[in-house]
C-alpha cells in the first residue's frame, strides 16, 4: 500500500487571513483510493484546508502537491489541478439560470472539449447514477435540497476527477434529506474514489473513512483510523469535541 | 381631434425620429455602461479614476445642460477648426441628432455603469467558485457565468434606465431635432392649439413608455423563468 | 479657440442670481412634492381600489412622460383653455415660475409616492405582527413602527430623487426662467463661449448635488445609530 506516491500531499502548509492564522503547519498525505474525513469545531480551518487543495484559497507557506503538480498562484497550474479535482459545496452552487443537465454539460464542453452529444451522454449516465435522471430538464430551484446536492455531485463527477473534495455537503440540508446524499457518497467511496470529506456525520465517517483527521484552531490535532479514533482519542480536545457531537 | 389629424404625418415622422434616437443612444448606453463598469472593477487606478469622474460628472450635471455643452461646445470647436483652414466658413456643427444621441447616452450610460457594476458585484461568489472547481478558465467563467448572471441582476434597474432614456429624447427638440415635441411647437404656432398639441406629445410618450414597460415584463419573465418554475 | 477664464469671473455674479432662482424652485417644489407624496402614499397603499387606483393612474402618467412635455402642457398649453384664462387661477398659471414649480411638484409627488411605498413594503412583517400582538392599532403601528423604519429605508432612493429634481430644475429655462441654466444660455447667446459658461454652470450643479448627497448621508448615519 505504501509504495505509491500520495496523490495529495500537504507539507508545512500555513495560511493567514490578515492577522488570523487560519492554517498552522498542516501535514497530510492522501494516497489514491483513500477516504479521509476531516472533522472539528467550526472555524477550525477544515474548509480552508480543502479549499487550498484545489486552489480556491492560496496558501501562504509550505507546499501542496496534487496529482504530481505543485500548487502555485499561477492560474494555469491551478486550473490544471482543478480539472482533476472535483468539489462539492455546502450550498450546492448549482448555476441557477441553467437547467440541471446544462449544469452537467457546460464544463465538460468548455474544459474537456467534448461534443454536445458526448457531454449529454455522460451527464445523463451520472444523473442516473445519483438517481435523478427524471429531473434533467428542470431548473435547480425546482429541486429539493437533497436532489440539488446530488446534482452537484454528478456535476463534479462529469469531469471524471481523480479526487473528490466535499465541503460539509449535508450541513445545509433538512434532516430527512441527509441520508440520500450520504448514500451517494458511500457508493462513490465503495467504487474506489479518492475522497476528502469535511463533515460532521460521524456515522458516515465510521463506516467509510480510512482515516479521520481532527482539526482545531487551524492545526491537525490528531489523525487515526475510525476504530481507534472513536474508541480511544489521544487528545483531550478530540474527546471534548466527540462528547459534544455524540451527546446530540 | 381634427387639429391632431391635420398634423398626423408630422407627428408620425417625429415619433420615428425619437424611436431612432432611442435605439442609437441605447447602443451607446450599453457600450458606456459596460466600459464604465469594467473600468470601475479593474485593478488599474487610472481606469477607476476616469470611470469615477465620468459617473460623477454625468450624473450630477442636468441632462439638459450636458446636451447644450455637447452641442454648442462641439459646434464652437468645429467652427474654429474649420476657420483655421478656410476663413470663409461662418458656422459648422455636428448634426443635432447625433449630438443629442451622444449627450443622452452619456447621462444614461453613467447610470448604467453603476447598475452593471452593482450587478457584477452582486453575483454570488459560490457559483464562481463552483465553476473554478470544475477547471473552467477565468475567460470561460466570465462569458458563461458572470455575463449571464450579471444581466439578470441588472435587468430591473436597466428597465428604469430605458424609460429615462426614452423621456430624455424629448430634450433634443430644444437643439432643433425634429422629434414630436418639435412638431408640437411648430403645429401650435400655426393652429394656436398648444394644449391639444402638447397633450398629444404626452400621449405618444405614454404609449411608448407602456411598450417599454410591457417589453421589460416579458424579458424579465424569460430571464427569471428558472425562479418562476419553482413556485 | 481659447479658454477665457476672465469671462467666467465676469459672469459669476449673474450665475449667482440664477443660483438663487434654482434654489428657490428646488426647495419649494421638493417640499410641496414630498408633502403631496405623503398624502398620496396613504391612498396608494389602501386596500380600497377607488382610493388606490386614481393614485396609480397619476403615478403612471407622470412617470411615463417627460417633465419637459408636462411643463409645456402646463405653461404653453393651459392658456388655450377658456376656463383657465378666465378662472381665478389665471394670475398663477400666467407665471412661468409658478408653472415650473407646479410641474415639478406633481412630478416629485409621483416619484416619491413610489419611493415611500417601497419603504413601507420593505418593513419587516414580523415587526408589524409583534406590535399587533402588543395590542396596538393599525394607525398606532403605522406611526410608531412602520413610518420611522420605512423612512430610513427610503432615504437612499429619496436622495437620488432629490438630485434628479435638482437636475430637472434646469428645464425651467425653457419657459423663460433665468435659473442657473437660463442665465448660462443667455450669456452664451451674448458671448458665444459655451465651454466657459456652461461648464461653470455644470460645476454649480455638481457642488449642489455633492452637498445633497453628503447631507443625506450624514442624516442617514445619524438615524441608523441603532443598526450597529
Amino acid at each position: 500500500m505504501q509504495n505509491n506516491p500520495p496523490i495529495i500531499s500537504l507539507k508545512n502548509v500555513h495560511k493567514y487571513f490578515g492577522d488570523f492564522h487560519a492554517l498552522r503547519n498542516i501535514n497530510l498525505d492522501v494516497e489514491e483510493g483513500q477516504k479521509i474525513v476531516v472533522c472539528g469545531p467550526s472555524g477550525s480551518g477544515k474548509s480552508t484546508m480543502i479549499r487550498c487543495v484545489n486552489g480556491l484559497e492560496q496558501h501562504d507557506e509550505g507546499t501542496i502537491m496534487v496529482n504530481g503538480h505543485t500548487m502555485s498562484s499561477d492560474e494555469k497550474i491551478g486550473n490544471l489541478i482543478r480539472q482533476e479535482v472535483g468539489m462539492v459545496f455546502q450550498s450546492f452552487n448549482l448555476f441557477p439560470h441553467m437547467k440541471v443537465l446544462d449544469n452537467l454539460t457546460m464544463a465538460q464542453r468548455m474544459v474537456r472539449q467534448k461534443t454536445k452529444a458526448e457531454a449529454r451522454d455522460t451527464g445523463m449516465k451520472l444523473l442516473e447514477r445519483v438517481g435523478i435522471a427524471a429531473q434533467a430538464d428542470k431548473f435547480p430551484s425546482q429541486l429539493s435540497g437533497g436532489q440539488q446536492q446530488r446534482v452537484a455531485i454528478a456535476r463534479a463527477l462529469c469531469m471524471n476527477p481523480k479526487v473528490m473534495l466535499f465541503d460539509e455537503p449535508t450541513s445545509a440540508l433538512d434532516p430527512e434529506m441527509i441520508s440520500e446524499v450520504l448514500d451517494v457518497m458511500t457508493e462513490l467511496a465503495r467504487d474506489g474514489m479518492t475522497m476528502i470529506c469535511v463533515t460532521h456525520e460521524m456515522g458516515f465517517a465510521r463506516s467509510v473513512a480510512d482515516r479521520i483527521v481532527f482539526m482545531d484552531q487551524g492545526e491537525i490535532v490528531e489523525t487515526g483510523e475510525p476504530e481507534t479514533f472513536f474508541a480511544n482519542p489521544a487528545h483531550a480536545r478530540t474527546r471534548a469535541f466527540l462528547d459534544q457531537i455524540i451527546s446530540h | 381631434m381634427q387639429e391632431v389629424m391635420n398634423w398626423s404625418d408630422e407627428f408620425l415622422a417625429g415619433t420615428f425620429v425619437i424611436i431612432k434616437l432611442f435605439f442609437i443612444s441605447l447602443v451607446m448606453v450599453i457600450t458606456w455602461g459596460l466600459l464604465g463598469a469594467t473600468a470601475k472593477l479593474s485593478n488599474s487606478r487610472i481606469a477607476r479614476g476616469i470611470a469615477n469622474g465620468f459617473t460623477v460628472l454625468c450624473r450630477g450635471t442636468p441632462e439638459f445642460l450636458l446636451l447644450l455643452i455637447v452641442y454648442f461646445g462641439s459646434a464652437v470647436t468645429l467652427t474654429s477648426i474649420a476657420r483655421a483652414i478656410n476663413p470663409e466658413i461662418r458656422f459648422l456643427d455636428i448634426p443635432p441628432f447625433w449630438a443629442g444621441a451622444f449627450a443622452i447616452s452619456l447621462v444614461i450610460g453613467a447610470y448604467a455603469t453603476e447598475t452593471f457594476r452593482g450587478a457584477f458585484l452582486g453575483i454570488d461568489k459560490g457559483y464562481i467558485e463552483a465553476a473554478k472547481a470544475l477547471g473552467m478558465t477565468r475567460f470561460q467563467v466570465f462569458w458563461k457565468l458572470r455575463v449571464p448572471m450579471m444581466w439578470r441582476l441588472a435587468l430591473p434597474g436597466f428597465g428604469n434606465h430605458l424609460l429615462s432614456l426614452l423621456k430624455d429624447t424629448a430634450l433634443v427638440s430644444v437643439i432643433g431635432v425634429e422629434g414630436i415635441l418639435f412638431t408640437a411647437q411648430q403645429a401650435s404656432s400655426v393652429n394656436h392649439k398648444p394644449f391639444t398639441m402638447y397633450l398629444t406629445v404626452a400621449f405618444i410618450f405614454l404609449a411608448l413608455s407602456t411598450v417599454i414597460v410591457v417589453t421589460m415584463k416579458c424579458v424579465e419573465k424569460y430571464a427569471y423563468r428558472h425562479l418562476e418554475a419553482a413556485r | 479657440m481659447t479658454f477665457e477664464s476672465s469671462l467666467i469671473l465676469e459672469s459669476l455674479p449673474r450665475l449667482m442670481d440664477g443660483l438663487w432662482v434654482t434654489l428657490r424652485l428646488f426647495v419649494l417644489a421638493l417640499t410641496c412634492g414630498t408633502v403631496l407624496a405623503v398624502g398620496m402614499v396613504l391612498l396608494r397603499i389602501s386596500s380600497r381600489k377607488y382610493l388606490s387606483w386614481p393614485v396609480m393612474a397619476y403615478i403612471y402618467v407622470f412617470r411615463g412622460t417627460p417633465i419637459l412635455v408636462q411643463l409645456f402642457v402646463i405653461y404653453y398649453g393651459l392658456p388655450q383653455l377658456e376656463f383657465i384664462r378666465t378662472g381665478p387661477l389665471w394670475p398663477f398659471f400666467r407665471e412661468p415660475f409658478f408653472c415650473a414649480w407646479f410641474a415639478l411638484t406633481l412630478n416629485i409627488g409621483a416619484y416619491t409616492t413610489e419611493i415611500f411605498r417601497g419603504g413601507i413594503l420593505g418593513v419587516n412583517k414580523g415587526l408589524l405582527e409583534a406590535s399587533k400582538a402588543l395590542g396596538m392599532t393599525y394607525a398606532q403601528t403605522f406611526r410608531k413602527v412602520t413610518a420611522p423604519i420605512a423612512f430610513k429605508l427610503c432615504l437612499p432612493a429619496y436622495s437620488n430623487e432629490m438630485i434628479s429634481v435638482l437636475k430637472a430644475t434646469a428645464l425651467a429655462s425653457t419657459v423663460t426662467i433665468f435659473d442657473v441654466t437660463g442665465v448660462a444660455r443667455k450669456i452664451v447667446a451674448e458671448t458665444f463661449a459655451p465651454y466657459e459658461i456652461f461648464l461653470s454652470a455644470a460645476i454649480i450643479y455638481l457642488i449642489l448635488a455633492w452637498i445633497i448627497q453628503n447631507g443625506v448621508r450624514l442624516l442617514e448615519r445619524r438615524i441608523s445609530r441603532y443598526a450597529n
